[in-house]
């Protein structure tokens, strides 16, 4: 059952996961001061720095699918079913915020 | 018998290679997607049409302690990856205690929510304190009765650990529970993400 | 009896060679059969009891303000007098639908015949997760129970429609109705979970327990369907279980998703709802087209026509049916620009469901065919789910929708859809596999007549509505006689309840026919339909755990009329040069 592969490096997989959590904490209340030089729009801030944080949290999640959860080493078959509902998801919420557009 | 080993090998055979807990752990992971979009996607929907009169990201919840609580549950995602490995290792010793890891830290994410909950209610934040409480109570207080239930699953598989029902050949159950458990990490960084610091 | 439960990783299953007592057997049992029988039975009940609320739904628009026949015997908060109030007739419309819907249809389709059927279909000893299947059935069975005690509690049972719209169905003051409401909700809730369990081990099963040969190609369209319908399943419904939990807690604990008031938006539950709702008529419809292939394939002595194309379309009607949803909402409302893009992909889907249709009709063609009575029940099927899906295309036109929502019309097109649909496949399906089930044979004569009267009735009852809904006359309405414009139809109103009374009377009488041939049916062989897929090489009924030593498959699920063989047909598990081999080529030739 278990695939043939060099053992995963979980230490680095969560000091990752840490990092990228102190980064997301950090965005949300520092960056905006930071930004506030460039002459930004607050929407074109809030924008971007929802944009950021959302970036962050796929790709931790992204950690956590590929190596905690072992995808990286299974089937694209198993991949595809992990993958699958995420489809839907989005068509739902994406076409109703159209009500909203 | 004959019929084992033809039905064993089989699934090897399939396209997803995996035994049928494990497909049925993926299979039932990608209804929990669903179940969460639809309380996560009504809560983007809610927002987006009520934006002008959300509360500022720390206004009302605080942040650093769940902060800090995010980074317990990750730490028992790590603890439960661990015990993974020992197993697969055939380490007995390394399975139990970083089992016993998880559990004692996925416990404590709880603990810390719970306090969080009655801390907020003191405060007169409650699920009726308009869309901003139905929204923030449904997705925070589902994605936590979910840590419960893995939780008691956890320590059930503890139990038949310690009674040495996992060896390095078979420990299926241990793995199955391990996605359940990472799956609801998963969940917690887009929720922690959207609900606490946008 | 030995159990066999091969594990994946090949631990044998302790092996009981001792009897189970009669609870362990029967009632707590893990035995995919027994648990599909389960099933079929209390299914059977509540297509009964939502057969009744019908008969008394009509019976206020057939004679209104009359007194029901026997409903003195009702609370005064229901019917004084025997005259149905209009809270308990808005209740008797919800409650027919959701049993319908929920308790009658959906198990019938998936919770008895895929139970009953993947595992001796695919070849393999019993479900992946047998444990799973059998608290799927009694989490089926409790709400159940909970969804006709709301009928009992004060206030009674929930008025809101089967689709339950906000704010009515979120707000207590709004409906005066509170505990049936959240007993609603909670019966819905624990019935997700149910099918959640279910759809786990049909997909599991389907995927890694087939027989050797069984590729995917060589699955039986019954497996395909079901199979699909699974996954649909394990997508849609979760979603509904979210939105039906924030609406009881709109109801109980002051949040505020749906309630305009506060901010919450009603509009919401309809997309929730309807993202449910239209993955769930096609989990209402896939497995019945499922059965009516592998009918018609028998009952036409030929393989199926377009097998692939068939697959292809289970396949893509079950994706379409996600991005349909709006058009149940184009008066809602909503954006111009998604109710335009709703009808276009609601105009696609129909294009499928043709070509199945097309596939069946071509299957008939040229073959020789036995009009059985399942054979009757899935000719029926194509022909009436085909009007339902023509008046479909009425509705999918926005325009055109604008006019009809809302009004018996759409009653017309469900009812073609779900009875002349899905329930006649199950009828049929009932017939032909009733003597793998329980080895005795329902009579043909008297399935005959059950289906003349059910076919005959059924149209006098649903068509005319058509005709009602262009009239004007709105759904769910209680009384016809405060509308001057529906006068007119006042006659149909009554003709339509008389033959609703008949059909429902029809009902009883199949009842009583499948309860008799259980016990005095003519005894069942193996194969008395001389079918082709895995079941029919297996007893009737099968043993606990199916096989002894599972069977390899050598080709395709419908090998009728094979050229090789002398009779026509040909089990899945048979190798034609093995079996029967036609003796010489000229000989066949020569016959007609």
């Amino acid at each position: 059952m278990s695939a043939e592969h060099k053992k995963p490096r979980y230490m680095l997989v969560w000091g990752g996961l840490a990092v990228l959590t102190a980064i997301e904490v950090g965005t949300a209340f520092m960056v905006r001061s930071a930004l506030s030089g460039f002459g930004l729009s607050e929407q074109t801030m809030t924008m971007l720095i929802v944009l950021i944080l959302i970036g962050l949290a796929l790709w931790k999640a992204l950690l956590v699918a590929l190596y905690f959860m072992h995808l990286k080493w299974e089937t694209r078959a198993l991949k595809w079913l992990a993958a699958a509902p995420l489809l839907p998801a989005t068509v739902m919420v994406v076409v109703v915020l159209m009500e909203y557009v | 018998m004959a019929t084992h080993g033809a039905q064993a090998a089989r699934f090897e055979q399939t396209s997803f290679a995996v035994g049928d807990k494990k497909l049925g752990m993926w299979v039932f992971l990608a209804s929990e997607v669903m179940f969460f979009t639809g309380l996560i996607g009504s809560y983007i929907i809610l927002r987006w049409g009520a934006s002008s009169s959300w509360p500022a990201p720390g206004e009302v919840l605080n942040v650093p302690i769940t902060a800090g609580n995010t980074f317990l549950l990750i730490c028992s995602s790590v603890a439960m990856v661990k015990a993974f490995a020992s197993i697969e290792e055939g380490n007995q010793k390394g399975l139990k205690l970083w089992l016993l890891a998880t559990i004692v830290m996925g416990a404590s994410f709880v603990g810390v929510q719970a306090y969080e909950y009655t801390e907020l209610v003191h405060h007169g934040f409650t699920p009726a304190s308009g869309l901003y409480g139905s929204t923030f109570y449904a997705m925070t207080g589902f994605h936590g009765f979910h840590v419960t239930m893995g939780v008691l699953c956890m320590i059930w598989v503890l139990g038949k650990a310690l009674r040495g029902h996992y060896t390095q050949e078979n420990h299926q159950g241990v793995e199955v529970i391990g996605l359940y458990w990472h799956f609801v990490d998963l969940v917690w960084i887009i929720l922690f993400t959207i609900v606490y610091l946008i | 009896m030995a159990t066999t439960t091969a594990g994946p990783t090949g631990i044998p299953v302790r092996e009981e060679h001792h009897p189970q007592p009669f609870i362990r057997k029967y009632v707590f049992s893990t035995d995919h059969k027994i648990i599909g029988i389960q099933f079929l039975f209390t299914t059977l009940f509540f297509l009964l009891v939502g057969g009744l609320l019908a008969v008394m739904l009509r019976f206020q628009l057939g004679f209104p303000g009359a007194a029901l026949p026997g409903g003195s015997m009702l609370p005064e908060t229901m019917a004084p007098g025997g005259i149905i109030l209009p809270e308990f007739y808005n209740s008797l419309v919800t409650m027919h639908g959701t049993f319908m819907v929920f308790f009658a249809i959906m198990p019938l389709l998936v919770g008895v015949y895929a139970n009953y059927l993947i595992p001796v279909q695919i070849g393999t000893h019993d479900m992946a997760f047998p444990r799973l299947n059998m608290i799927s059935y009694w989490l089926f069975l409790v709400s159940g129970l909970v969804m006709m005690a709301s009928f009992w509690v004060v206030g009674g049972a929930s008025g809101a429609g089967w689709t339950q719209y906000a704010p009515l169905s979120a707000s207590p003051e709004a409906s005066g109705v509170y505990n049936g409401q959240i007993l609603w909700c909670i019966s819905i809730a624990i019935f997700g979970f149910s099918s959640l369990l279910g759809s786990i081990n049909y997909v599991t099963t389907v995927i890694n327990q087939r027989a050797p040969g069984m590729t995917w190609l060589r699955l039986p369209l019954v497996i395909w369907a079901l199979f699909i319908t699974a996954i649909l399943g394990l997508l849609a419904v979760p979603v509904l279980t979210a939105a039906v939990i924030m609406l009881m807690f709109d109801q109980t604990i002051g949040t505020t998703f749906f309630l305009p008031t506060e901010g919450g938006q009603p509009l919401l539950w309809q997309h929730l709802f309807w993202f449910f709702g239209h993955p769930e008529v096609y989990i209402l419809i896939l497995p019945a087209m499922g059965f009516v292939s592998e009918i018609i394939a028998n009952g036409s002595r030929k393989p199926i026509f377009g097998y692939k194309s068939m697959v292809f379309a289970i396949t893509a009607i079950a994706f379409l049916g996600f991005i349909v949803w709006g058009h149940h909402m184009f008066q809602s409302g909503m954006n111009p620009a998604l109710g335009m893009s709703f009808m276009i992909t609601t105009l696609i889907i129909a294009v499928p469901s043709a070509i199945k249709v097309f596939n069946w009709m071509a299957t008939m063609w040229g073959g020789a065919i036995k009009f059985t009575t399942p054979m009757l029940f899935a000719v029926a099927f194509v022909m009436l789910f085909t009007i339902g899906g023509l008046s479909g295309i009425f509705m999918a036109s926005t325009p055109v929708d604008i006019y009809i929502h809302d009004t018996y019309f759409i009653v017309a097109h469900i009812h073609y859809v779900l009875f002349g649909g899905s329930l006649f496949a199950i009828f049929g399906a009932i017939y032909y596999w009733f003597p793998k089930m329980f080895g005795r044979m329902i009579n043909e004569t008297a399935g005959r007549i059950h289906f003349a009267l059910t076919f005959v009735l059924f149209n006098l009852v649903f068509f005319p509505m058509h005709g009602l809904g262009m009239e004007g006359m709105m759904r769910r309405i209680y009384d016809t006689s405060r509308y001057t414009h529906l006068a007119e139809v006042q006659d149909t109103n009554t003709m339509i309840t008389w033959a609703a009374i008949g059909l429902f009377a029809s009902g009883l009488y199949f009842m009583v026919l499948f309860f008799w041939s259980l016990f005095r049916g003519k005894p069942a062989g193996e194969n008395p339909w001389d079918g082709t897929t895995l079941e029919w090489s297996l007893p009737s009924p099968p043993k606990h755990g199916n096989w002894e030593e599972i069977p390899t498959v050598y080709h395709g699920p419908y090998e009728y009329s094979h050229p090789d063989v002398d009779r026509d047909w040909l089990l899945q598990n048979e190798r034609p040069d093995v079996v029967s081999p036609a003796h010489e080529v000229t000989v066949r030739q020569g016959e007609a």
